[in-house]
């Protein structure tokens, strides 16, 4: 059969302009929207699909109850899988929400991206300002990095907790970790591995290097994460701070405890006979769960000595953004003032056992029948209490401290690489994207 | 007579001829040509594209033309993805081969006439209709320390408690190798017994008239009708097996310590959580060419289709 050429090139024009066509379609995911009349159809992602979203939905009922005309399309997101999804919708060009969950952790990131408007004016015009805690609102500017703008409105903040099962302690006598005497000793205490017994459990797998830094941090008491443009993560204090913690793993933890990421670690301390676990305030409804009241009590990070000062490394801070792309801010803002009002930041914050935004929130009854929120609350408010802020700002952070860093801390665990060697690393990785990060800024 | 034929065939030919113009193979053809170029062609020249680039989406400022520096630390400095590669192989290679001895296996015992082979069948085809994240679920929880095996062993006085196959470096491999085998195992089963109906019947029966035995006729007749079925169902699972992610991922996240690190993997870790898109793409051309360069010499190298040319 005859070929023709002409048909060949205009079969590879067709290909390309179709090639254009698929690269071209859509915006970029940050091309700014509009206000819209206040009306119709709003989509909102929240960032703990699955976990929050019984409380979400009764939020969303509420708010189309008080505004009829408008309407709130929910997409629950899985927390684990909500930071690439903003990522391709943002890339993709298309699909982003009207409103979305945002944590602190990668707020940055979609700052970077272009795709949030700042929210400072619409905060300070409606008011909602001087109603949000001014802590939460210092960590949401410092996470950018930029002045004084804000790109999300603080919901509710998170504190390191160290769980620990009270019928356990009472049975064998022991103080409660107040302190970390208490905590070293309470873990060799009950731990009896001939009869399935340990008295911690360690997360070995996903998020693990964000949990050693709130172990070591709390126990070395260094109060800043920088010394100039270098990182005190290898502080030797540091050091032998975390040659303590992950000398747990394996003779006071489960073997097994290797792989653990949030799901496991809880699902070992609810589902065996572990004495303690050291996770957020997050995990609270979990245990309750498991166990019902009064078995499982919560304390913040122990410290040196009974009752002297805590030391926490900053938590990543919820919040709500307002998306670039959104055709129907107006509307879309309605729902952020609706969500982080009194009334709804309460029910979402007791939902979650979290630290409330909305400081009218703070004196709800639920907070004083919540021991391990209203400690943390308490703890978070002491004068002595030193917040060392973790660079959430960095680019890299996530990326630093999951993917380079957390198949290390397993080889650390397993005796493969020392806690100065592990240290060593991270903090290079760590100066190179503090270095980086100041560049630009310039 | 034959003029009426003749005069009813001239109409026909004519119309024929006139209803049928040279581009309409073209038209024909242009659908699918479009959905390959669209999900096919356009998709492989984007990651090429990518993979020439530096693309990191949380750092814009980075972003640009890279020229082949990508795959210049792919292969000189990137220690990683040698292991990655490695592991790799070990991983097709084994399964790949286990796959089909049980495949095959089961295959010969299910084309038996017994009682119950219906069930029989269903049973090991059952695993194929089993979804990927539930499988993932079924194994977790059999490796858990609190929920699965090692639970039991332990009440029972074997071994510890608190362990799994999965956190331990050296018994993790055959862990997700095992959970991995039940549900590739079906696979084979089906299409090695679908090719082992075809055999005919008289072969056999030549064969025992002339005293070949069971084994005899497995190796010269049995194996023989087989091996295009192999061949191509142990390409296809070997790239289905490189190409793996899901099972791995969910089972042990490329650990403990990276031992379980596919190169697949790697690239999703590489792209996914750290956001390098031009890195990841590179990783992927490269997997892309050696995953083509061994298909096709394992082709040619088993003479694919030999017999019918």
């Amino acid at each position: 059969m005859r070929r023709s050429p002409r048909r060949g090139l205009a079969a590879v024009a067709t290909a390309l302009v179709l090639a254009a066509a698929a690269s071209g379609c859509g915006d970029s995911g940050t091309s700014s929207g509009s206000e819209g009349d206040g009306t119709g159809k709003i989509t909102f992602w929240d960032n703990n699909g699955g976990v929050r979203t019984e409380v979400w939905e009764q939020i969303i009922d509420a708010f189309e109850e008080e505004n009829p005309d408008i309407e709130v399309e929910y997409v629950g997101v899985p927390i684990a899988d909500v930071q690439s999804k903003y990522d391709a919708a943002i890339q993709g060009g298309d699909g982003l929400p009207d409103v979305g969950g945002v944590s602190t952790s990668y707020l940055a990131n979609l700052v970077a991206q272009g795709a949030l408007d700042p929210v400072t004016d619409r905060l300070a015009e409606s008011g909602l300002d001087q109603q949000l805690l001014p802590a939460m609102l210092d960590s949401v500017r410092a996470t950018v990095g930029e002045g004084e703008e804000l790109y999300s409105v603080p919901t509710s903040a998170n504190q390191g907790v160290l769980w620990y099962r009270t019928d356990l302690f009472e049975a064998a006598g022991l103080q409660p970790p107040t302190t970390w005497d208490n905590f070293y000793t309470a873990a060799e205490e009950l731990t009896d591995r001939e009869h399935n017994r340990f008295g911690f459990t360690i997360r070995g797998g996903a998020g693990s290097v964000a949990q050693a830094l709130d172990m070591m941090y709390a126990q070395s008491g260094i109060d800043s994460f920088w010394e100039g443009d270098e990182t005190t993560v290898n502080d030797p204090a540091n050091v032998e701070a975390l040659e303590n913690y992950v000398g747990l793993y394996n003779t006071v933890t489960p073997e097994a405890d290797l792989n653990n990421d949030f799901t496991n670690m809880v699902a070992t301390f609810t589902g065996g006979e572990v004495g303690m676990l050291q996770h957020n305030l997050g995990s609270y409804q979990d245990h309750i769960d498991a166990f019902g009241e009064g078995v499982v009590d919560g304390l913040p990070m122990p410290t040196q000595e009974e009752g002297g000062p805590h030391t926490f490394v900053s938590n990543p801070v919820d919040g709500l953004g307002l998306f670039k792309s959104s055709d129907n801010k107006e509307a879309a803002w309605r729902f952020i003032e609706f969500a982080a009002s009194h009334e709804m930041n309460s029910l979402w914050n007791e939902s979650a056992g979290s630290i409330p935004a909305n400081t009218e929130a703070l004196n709800d009854d639920w907070i004083q029948s919540a021991p391990p929120t209203q400690a943390a609350v308490e703890a978070l408010s002491d004068e002595r209490t030193t917040i060392v802020q973790l660079p959430y700002y960095l680019p890299d952070w996530n990326n630093i401290t999951k993917a380079d860093t957390e198949p290390n801390f397993q080889r650390v665990l397993l005796g493969e690489m020392s806690a100065q060697d592990f240290l060593d690393d991270l903090a290079d990785r760590l100066n190179e994207a503090q270095a980086e990060w100041l560049e630009q800024q310039e | 007579m034959a003029d009426a034929v003749k005069a009813r065939s001239r109409p026909l030919r004519r119309r024929r001829a006139g209803s049928t113009p040279r581009y309409l193979p073209y038209v024909l053809i242009a659908p699918a040509a479009l959905l390959m170029l669209g999900f096919i062609a356009y998709p492989m020249l984007s990651v090429l594209q990518y993979s020439l680039r530096d693309y990191n989406v949380t750092k814009p400022w980075r972003n640009g033309f890279a020229g082949l520096d990508n795959f210049k630390e792919i292969f000189t400095e990137d220690d990683f993805f040698w292991d990655t590669l490695a592991f790799s192989g070990r991983w097709v290679l084994v399964e790949v081969a286990l796959q089909l001895v049980f495949g095959l296996v089961l295959a010969l015992l299910i084309n038996q006439t017994f009682v119950g082979r219906g069930l029989a069948r269903a049973l090991v085809f059952s695993p194929w209709a089993v979804s990927g994240v539930l499988t993932s679920t079924i194994w977790i929880l059999l490796y858990n320390p609190s929920t699965g095996v090692s639970r039991y062993l332990a009440d029972a006085g074997i071994g510890e408690y608190g362990t799994s196959i999965l956190s331990d470096p050296g018994t993790v491999f055959w862990g997700v190798v095992v959970a991995e085998l039940w549900r590739g195992v079906p696979f084979f089963a089906i299409l090695l017994l679908a090719d082992l109906q075809s055999v005919s019947k008289d072969l056999y029966e030549a064969a025992a008239v002339d005293g070949a035995g069971r084994l005899r006729q497995f190796w010269h007749i049995t194996l023989p009708h087989l091996r295009d079925a192999i061949v191509l169902s142990t390409l296809l699972r070997g790239v289905w097996e490189f190409n793996n992610v899901d099972l791995l991922y969910t089972l042990t996240h490329g650990g403990p310590a990276g031992a379980t690190t596919t190169l697949p993997l790697y690239v999703a870790q590489t792209g996914i959580d750290g956001n390098e898109f031009g890195y990841a793409a590179a990783l992927t051309t490269v997997a892309f060419v050696i995953l083509l360069f061994c298909s096709i010499l394992y082709l040619r190298l088993s003479k694919f289709g030999g017999d019918d040319q």
